[in-house]
């Protein structure tokens, strides 16, 4: 996948609204045929640099290209791009159909051949038959299907999604969020979508950019974006994290020495530390499943910490564990899976927490 | 209309209570309260009362709710609207459907040197669709009041769409109220302000007088002849009817969600293609408003022909005056004025009847 062309090219956008500084530079490559995803809290910028590929956004400096091509002074309607909007914008005077094939009127094609071009459009997205009803009368999921239709059936090379799930309820938004995915795999088209939900992200994307005050502060797979977030701010964003404070007391021949509080002194490898320097006070940061709490009678794969459970929290596959270790003031959050034969452990519990410093990242 | 069981307890409780009952000194809520009873012992007001004291009479409502149908239907929501309507509906029944319906009556009776025949007849409507110079009128009603509409709406859309589409969202409910600036002045005094625009020594014609193109030996000789045409009585309702034509479209504009537009775009049309395609149809219920709001009324129009026209040029409602006062044939000129309304009504309905697609929808 890496070897795949570049097909949209963010080269140095900036964009002013008046004084303010709503895109800080962008710099990035979204590859031909992936899944890529721009993430970040409200006002991040994501919608406007999403904005700014569709052609409804222009910007200040810097450029945009699509497949090869500088977007500059070309207007939305002439780029090889379409969006699939937050609110659907669904025409409300039209038909399903004459929705779907709204961008077909300057198609060479007959009549008859369009409307089985949209027939098909509604079949792919799971509105077999649904032509002729009037599009008002359609819910939100429908919406959503239509406006997917509409937009795939002009055969786009990027297409654009504004946080096109966010109005859906939980069970339509994850049974959407598969169906996303196939279609995309389906047709092999560059999907961009723009999302505020970290797990939407990570559950659909084949890679994130994650941005903050409209900057990208970290571009990478998920795995990656998971694992080895590098700085505090995404790890924050993404999922639950750890921190406890840690002091780096050696580094050499590709390893760190470390030592934080509550895990004592140990090594980790270079890579495990965060590129971007956070100045200040270093510190370690985990996952939450990458803690183990220790029954009795198990022994630790590598290393163990003892600690008093503080706080429990019951989700029925699984439950958090928040675990005060020796020596610190800030308790840390463990999750545990509810296999078959695990109890629940109770507040004030005394415990054995297993870690290993792999696990780990860096913050510094 | 009759009032419901709860404004009558209250009824009986102010009959209860004189004056003197009440507390001399009262709390500033007790002081209106007794306001309240008084104005509306002096002047009934059985609708303000009963939703005044809704609130205080629910338990028993909830109670009668049980009770038999026809209290059932006193406290049901109907009557509720009912009631809160019914000064309004009141008036404009003893105003407007009453006279109609004389009107109705007296077209269809016989006219008597000085008096009315109480028979009925179909001898007017006869004698009026039979008449050229009815037809004739009523031909130029139409031409005129569809002139008026067209070119109405024609300017209003685009001062409705630059209203909607470019002015500053803080700045709009200043523009709205520029544009009503119009109404401060008589409608009146506007048409008499057409006359001295328009006029033999008017403002153009001296105007035109001033930069040398009126004259002898000059571009035109003779001062413009602007009144008493039929263009001069389009001009002149335009401009009375502008407002009325813009807010309506402008309404419908407003309504419309702006990713539209820009999903328009994102599927390959121009601007102008966008605008034909999603912004115009979503704007045509404002559009068939304004249409029927300019249309209704300047076909029965009496001052602007009369006026700016000279009476050389009358439209229907000056045939129907002419027939029911100078002429004092009542039932002549009621045969008229209906046979107009129907025309009017038939035309409206046609109207609204082929923009019917762009009619219906979510509200």
């Amino acid at each position: 996948m890496n070897t795949r062309a570049p097909m949209i090219e963010f080269q140095d956008v900036h964009k002013y609204y008046g004084e303010y500084h709503a895109l800080r530079g962008i710099t990035a490559t979204i590859r031909a045929g992936e899944f890529f995803s721009l993430l970040g809290p409200s006002g991040c910028g994501k919608t406007t640099l999403l904005r700014t590929i569709a052609g409804f956004e222009g910007i200040s400096s810097g450029a945009v290209l699509i497949d090869g091509k500088s977007m500059e002074n070309v207007p939305a309607n002439k780029r090889p791009t379409n969006m699939v909007f937050q609110s659907y914008a669904i025409f409300p005077h039209l038909t399903v159909a004459q929705n779907v094939g709204f961008g077909l009127r300057r198609d060479a094609r007959s009549k008859a051949e369009k409307d089985k071009l949209v027939e098909e459009a509604l079949e792919m997205v799971g509105l077999k038959g649904y032509g002729p009803r009037a599009a008002h009368a359609m819910s939100g999921g429908q919406r959503q299907r239509v406006a997917l239709a509409r937009a795939l059936i002009l055969k786009p090379k990027v297409l654009l999604l504004d946080e096109p799930l966010s109005a859906l309820d939980k069970k339509i938004r994850e049974q959407m969020q598969v169906e996303l995915i196939k279609l995309q795999r389906e047709v092999g088209i560059t999907f961009v979508l723009v999302t505020h939900d970290q797990e939407e992200a990570l559950v659909m994307s084949d890679r994130i950019a994650v941005m903050f005050e409209g900057e990208i502060a970290q571009l990478a797979d998920p795995e990656t974006l998971y694992r080895r977030p590098n700085s505090r701010r995404v790890a924050d964003f993404i999922g639950v994290m750890n921190f406890l404070p840690a002091s780096v007391t050696g580094e050499a021949n590709g390893h760190i020495q470390v030592e934080a509080a509550g895990l004592g002194a140990f090594e980790i490898e270079a890579a495990q530390a965060s590129a971007a320097p956070a100045g200040g006070q270093a510190s370690i940061g985990f996952r939450p499943e990458t803690l183990t709490i220790l029954y009795e009678g198990q022994t630790p794969l590598d290393r163990e910490t003892p600690g008093t459970i503080e706080e429990v929290v019951y989700y029925g596959d699984m439950t958090y564990y928040d675990v005060k270790l020796d020596g610190v003031d800030v308790p840390v959050r463990i999750s545990m899976r509810n296999v078959f034969g695990r109890p629940v452990l109770d507040i004030g519990t005394r415990t054995r927490v297993a870690w290993s410093p792999g696990a780990l990242v860096l913050f510094r | 209309m009759r009032r419901s069981t709860a404004s009558w307890g209250f009824w009986k409780t102010l009959r209860a209570t004189s004056r003197s009952e009440l507390p001399k000194k009262a709390p500033r809520a007790e002081k209106w309260r007794r306001a309240m009873h008084l104005a509306s012992f002096q002047f009934p007001l059985p609708v303000l009362s009963s939703a005044m004291l809704r609130k205080r009479a629910a338990p028993q409502e909830t109670r009668m709710a049980q009770g038999s149908p026809l209290s059932r239907l006193k406290h049901s929501e109907a009557a509720n609207g009912l009631a809160l309507i019914s000064p309004t509906a009141l008036y404009a029944i003893l105003l407007l459907a009453a006279p109609l319906l004389t009107i109705l009556a007296y077209s269809f009776f016989k006219d008597g040197y000085l008096t009315v025949i109480h028979e009925v007849t179909f001898e007017n409507y006869k004698a009026v669709w039979t008449d050229p110079i009815f037809r004739a009128i009523l031909l130029r009603s139409l031409i005129v009041s569809g002139l008026v509409t067209l070119v109405t709406v024609a300017l209003a859309f685009p001062i409705a769409y630059f209203l909607s589409f470019h002015v500053r969202p803080d700045r709009k409910s200043l523009w709205l109220f520029l544009i009503t600036i119009p109404f401060w002045t008589s409608y009146l005094i506007r048409v008499f302000l057409w006359k001295v625009i328009l006029g033999y020594n008017g403002v153009i014609n001296s105007g035109l007088k001033s930069i040398g193109l009126i004259g002898e030996g000059q571009l035109i000789e003779d001062p413009l002849q602007m009144l008493n045409t039929v263009g001069a009585i389009a001009a002149t309702l335009a401009h009375a009817y502008a407002p009325f034509a813009i807010l309506p479209i402008f309404v419908a504009l407003e309504k419309i969600d702006r990713s539209l537009l820009e999903a328009g775009q994102d599927l390959g049309e121009s601007r102008v293609m966008t605008f034909l395609r999603v912004t115009l149809p979503l704007a045509m219920p404002g559009v068939v408003a304004a249409v029927l709001i300019v249309f209704i009324p300047t076909i029965g129009d009496y001052v602007t022909p009369e006026l700016i026209g000279g009476g050389k040029l009358p439209m229907v409602a000056n045939m129907i005056q002419a027939q029911l006062l100078p002429l004092d044939n009542k039932p002549m000129g009621s045969a008229i004025a209906v046979s107009a309304m129907a025309v009017v009504a038939l035309i409206s309905l046609a109207f609204v009847f082929a923009n019917r697609r762009y009619l219906r929808g979510p509200k």
